[in-house]
């Protein structure tokens, strides 16, 4: 199958196609909204200033108790009303969502994957029938990642060589991949489809190249693909190919 | 006659014979003002060369795979003129590099810090004038080795500016080229914090009498605060540099992880950890001194006390001291614990707090104020506006939640620019057409320079807002060739676009380099000692330029820095301002004018 993902249109956020997405891009629209406020108070005053007061004599004065009181008022608006507002609202999202590992792994149906990042491809690998890394059922993929829809899905990440970064810009999340270590990513998607997966982590000359794509199946779509490629995988598999054997034990989230 | 305060003072720092050797006067100098002036021309010939670099950038993102006119001939000859993704990826590294630690930082810090210093707090020279001389010749050598990493096998470093192992150990960046730059990095290090020491000791110790620390000028309370931080967490930097050269030369593994390709037991986030205590200090490093020049150029164009001076002395103190303790913003996709992550990004939202107190300062001064718009002060409310949009696209980056999608985009290259290119560039250009005339005793011509300043106001904005745009949208930083990727193939003519705005800004900057050159070696005028009719001590206690020794006098300082449209000032001399040391008509001397305060 050729993935083929769409353009986007326009210059805005690209069309978001995960359940928590809207999340971040509450966010946006709620900061883009206040610092437009903010900037355009602050320009009004300044034009008001340039126009008004550009000539005649200025005002003898280093501040007054009203004047520093109105920027202390304005300083503690902004930061309880803007910085304080986004704090609580990331610091739920976070919990609850974007970096909850244990609800997600725990969810019904949730799919776990494996990913290996190197120079400059992702390799993918998913349990297979038996439910276990590391086993001779284990599909593999390169360039080619497989979700359904509409359940939570959680990747394990690792590099073999550099620093790496798993970015999904139509699902609003990315992860580091990091040698030595191994990091999570979860998401969950709502509109099946082909996206793409980018690498945000500058990780040598052809860091550019480094894109796969995301499918997102239909439920019985995947539970078909899996299937064949779990069987294709155990005909295929060769003990001795170590270099395939990448894989690692799933490490359950504990926090 | 002198008090028995500028007696201890003169006592302190007796006049010497100025040096008559031809090197000793040019070459190899202890005047705090010829040293100022080499680190200016080394810093603008370097801005030169990064923004070339920024040049060959924007080529690409406008034109992939087509050959560079001119450039493309000279320097990228074998591969026909066109840039190959090898050669690209030490674009951006050398690009970002240089303008940081080889252009901007040797012009605001290097010629702004060692001018400004002792002449605006009144003393005759730094504390340690040969400390100052080889700071500046050990800064030389690291250009030197930055500009031998080009003519290397494998060429320049490709890491990226922040060097990021194991990318920037042999595993991804072989080659003497990376290794070249990673000592440079350390070297010029080595040269700011011997810059550094003597800045703060200076300011600390040979403030004229009277020149109380609520007296000086912002200036040199941003330029103060600048080498506090860069005495603190430099060090740093040069430590992850050495240990990143060990690595890359001795086999060690400090930053070395990973399964088959790599071996190895370090960490490295470890490198991470300690790029980033110093590289967010090192934003403001490098914000602080050009918030020090508005604060300054502002009231005094404005004709205006500034308004709370004290806040923005502690908001810019307060700064400093948190500016270490969000960095790790910087860092929040690296798997880092939430509630580490959680309390980088609270630090990094308060931040906010005395950045806007210092922003709506500047705007208070210009409330109800007698602006002059000459070219410094054209340049000081642009670097108000581009701090300003810098100052508030970095919300969103504060946030974990939307760094999850607009983390490594090219939105942080956008809000990064606006803050640390924008307005650390036009706030050193403020600078130089507001001191040309004391640094060479002759004005830059004003009509040049507002040329100059409305192709660089205009061209900056439109450029770094033409990176929000395309980050908005999704695109990734470091991208070679971004259409590789379909999500990003509409941002074609944003890109295209964002180049022409560059090219025109980068063909602008070539007005200034007429208006300097034509004003240093044409005919001029003599500037006279105090063209702007401003306050402070370099102005209205000593000539353009100043004298081997500074001041004939060392000057007993009565006032604060922003004495401005005073009626009683203005009833006893007819002027709208009063220099810091200067005694008015009918009062008692500068003893009961110090004692009252
Ligand atoms: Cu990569
Ligand atoms: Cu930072």
């Amino acid at each position: 199958m050729t993935a083929a993902p769409l353009p986007e249109h326009g210059y805005g956020l690209p069309h978001d196609v995960s359940v928590d997405g809207f999340r971040v891009d509450e966010l946006i629209h709620f900061t883009l909204a206040a610092i437009t406020v903010i900037f355009v108070v602050v320009a009004a005053s300044l034009i008001w200033s340039f126009v008004k007061h550009r000539s005649g004599p200025a005002l003898y004065s280093h501040g007054t108790r009203g004047s520093i009181g109105l920027v202390v008022g304005a300083v503690a608006l902004v930061l309880v009303g803007v910085d304080g507002n986004l704090f609580i609202h990331t610091l739920g999202d976070m919990h609850q969502y974007f970096w909850n590992f244990k609800s997600a792994e725990a969810a019904q149906g949730a799919v776990l994957i494996e990913v290996n990042a190197h120079q400059w491809s992702w390799d993918a690998r998913y349990p297979g029938a038996d439910g276990r890394f590391g086993t001779p059922d284990d599909v593999i993929t390169t360039d080619d990642i497989r979700i359904p829809v509409g359940v939570p899905v959680v990747v394990q990440l690792a590099s073999t060589d550099v620093i790496h970064s798993l970015y999904l810009p139509n699902l609003r999340v990315k992860q580091d991949a990091v040698p030595g270590t191994i990091t999570r990513i979860t998401f969950q998607a709502k509109i099946p489809g082909e996206y793409e997966i980018a690498c945000a982590q500058h990780c040598g000359p052809n860091h550019y190249k480094m894109r796969a794509v995301l499918t997102v199946l239909a439920p019985d779509a995947f539970r078909n693909w899996l299937a064949d490629a779990g069987e294709d995988a155990r005909r295929a598999y060769d003990p001795e190919d170590k270099e395939a054997h990448w894989g690692w034990e799933w490490r359950r989230f504990e926090p | 006659m002198s008090t028995a305060a500028q007696a201890l003072a003169e006592a302190a720092q007796p006049i010497h014979p100025p040096p008559t050797s031809f090197w000793r006067q040019y070459v190899f100098s202890i005047d705090h003002k010829v040293i100022a002036k080499q680190f200016l021309w080394a810093g603008l010939l370097f801005l030169l060369v990064g923004g070339t670099l920024a040049m060959l950038i924007r080529w690409q993102w406008a034109y992939p795979y087509r050959p560079v006119p001119v450039i493309g001939q000279l320097f990228l000859r074998e591969n026909g003129g066109v840039i190959g993704p090898a050669t690209y990826q030490q674009i951006f590294t050398t690009h970002g590099l240089i303008m940081i630690f080889f252009a901007v930082t040797p012009v605001l810090i290097g010629c702004f810090g060692n001018f400004l210093i002792p002449l605006m707090i009144g003393a005759r020279d730094m504390a340690f004038p040969k400390l100052n001389m080889y700071s500046f010749w050990t800064f030389l050598l690291s250009q030197l080795l930055v500009l031998a990493s080009f003519f290397t096998d494998l060429g320049s470093a490709g890491a990226g500016w922040t060097t990021y192992p194991p990318l920037s150990t042999n595993v991804g960046t072989p080659g003497p080229g990376q290794t070249l730059v990673v000592a440079a990095i350390f070297v010029t290090g080595v040269s700011s914090t011997m810059g550094a020491i003597n800045y703060v000791t200076t300011v600390i110790r040979m403030r004229a009498p009277g020149m109380g620390y609520m007296r000086l000028p912002l200036t040199m309370w941003g330029l103060w605060l600048t080498a506090i931080l860069n005495a603190l967490f430099v060090p740093v930097l040069g430590s992850a540099a050495l240990l990143l050269l060990l690595d890359r030369n001795f086999g060690t593994q400090f930053f070395v992880a990973g399964a088959s390709a790599v071996r190895g037991g370090g960490d490295p986030i470890l490198f991470q950890h300690l790029f980033w205590i110093f590289g967010h200090p090192e934003v403001y490093i490098l914000i602080l001194p050009a918030w020090g020049i508005l604060g300054d150029v502002i009231p005094f164009f404005a004709r205006k006390p500034h308004h709370w001076y004290k806040g923005t002395v502690w908001a810019m103190v307060i700064v400093t001291v948190l500016s270490a303790m969000v960095y790790g913003h910087h860092m929040f996709m690296t798997g880092m614990s939430p509630l580490l992550g959680e309390g980088f990004m609270l630090f990094t939202l308060l931040i906010s707090a005395p950045s806007m107190v210092v922003v709506l300062n500047w705007a208070l001064t210009l409330w109800r104020a007698s602006i002059r718009f000459d070219t410094p002060m054209l340049f000081a409310l642009a670097t108000v506006f581009v701090f300003g949009v810098g100052g508030l696209t970095g919300l969103f980056l504060a946030d974990i939640s939307m760094d999850l999608y607009l983390h490594d985009t090219m939105f942080v290259v956008g809000h990064f620019h606006f803050t640390m290119a924008a307005a650390s560039f036009i706030g050193a250009m403020t600078g130089v057409y507001f001191w040309f005339p004391k640094i060479f005793g002759r004005k830059l011509d004003e009509r040049l320079g507002k040329a100059h300043f409305w192709f660089t106001f205009v061209g900056i904005t439109l450029v770094f807002a033409g990176q929000l745009l395309a980050g908005y949208a999704g695109q990734q930083r470091r991208l070679f060739d971004p259409f590789q990727y379909t999500f990003i193939q509409g941002l074609r003519g944003l890109n295209r676009w964002t180049s022409f705005f560059a090219f025109a800004l980068f063909a602008g900057q070539f007005i200034f380099v007429w208006n300097f050159f034509k004003t240093l070696f044409g005919k001029a005028v003599p500037a006279g000692e105090n063209p702007w009719q401003v306050t402070t001590l370099e102005w209205t206690a000593t000539g353009s330029p100043p004298p081997f020794h500074n001041f004939d006098r060392i000057p007993e300082v009565v006032r604060g820095p922003h004495e401005f449209s005073n009626p009683e000032v203005r009833r006893l001399t007819g002027r709208d301002f009063a220099g810091q040391s200067e005694v008015l008509p009918g009062s008692a001397g500068p003893a009961l004018a110090a004692a009252r305060g």
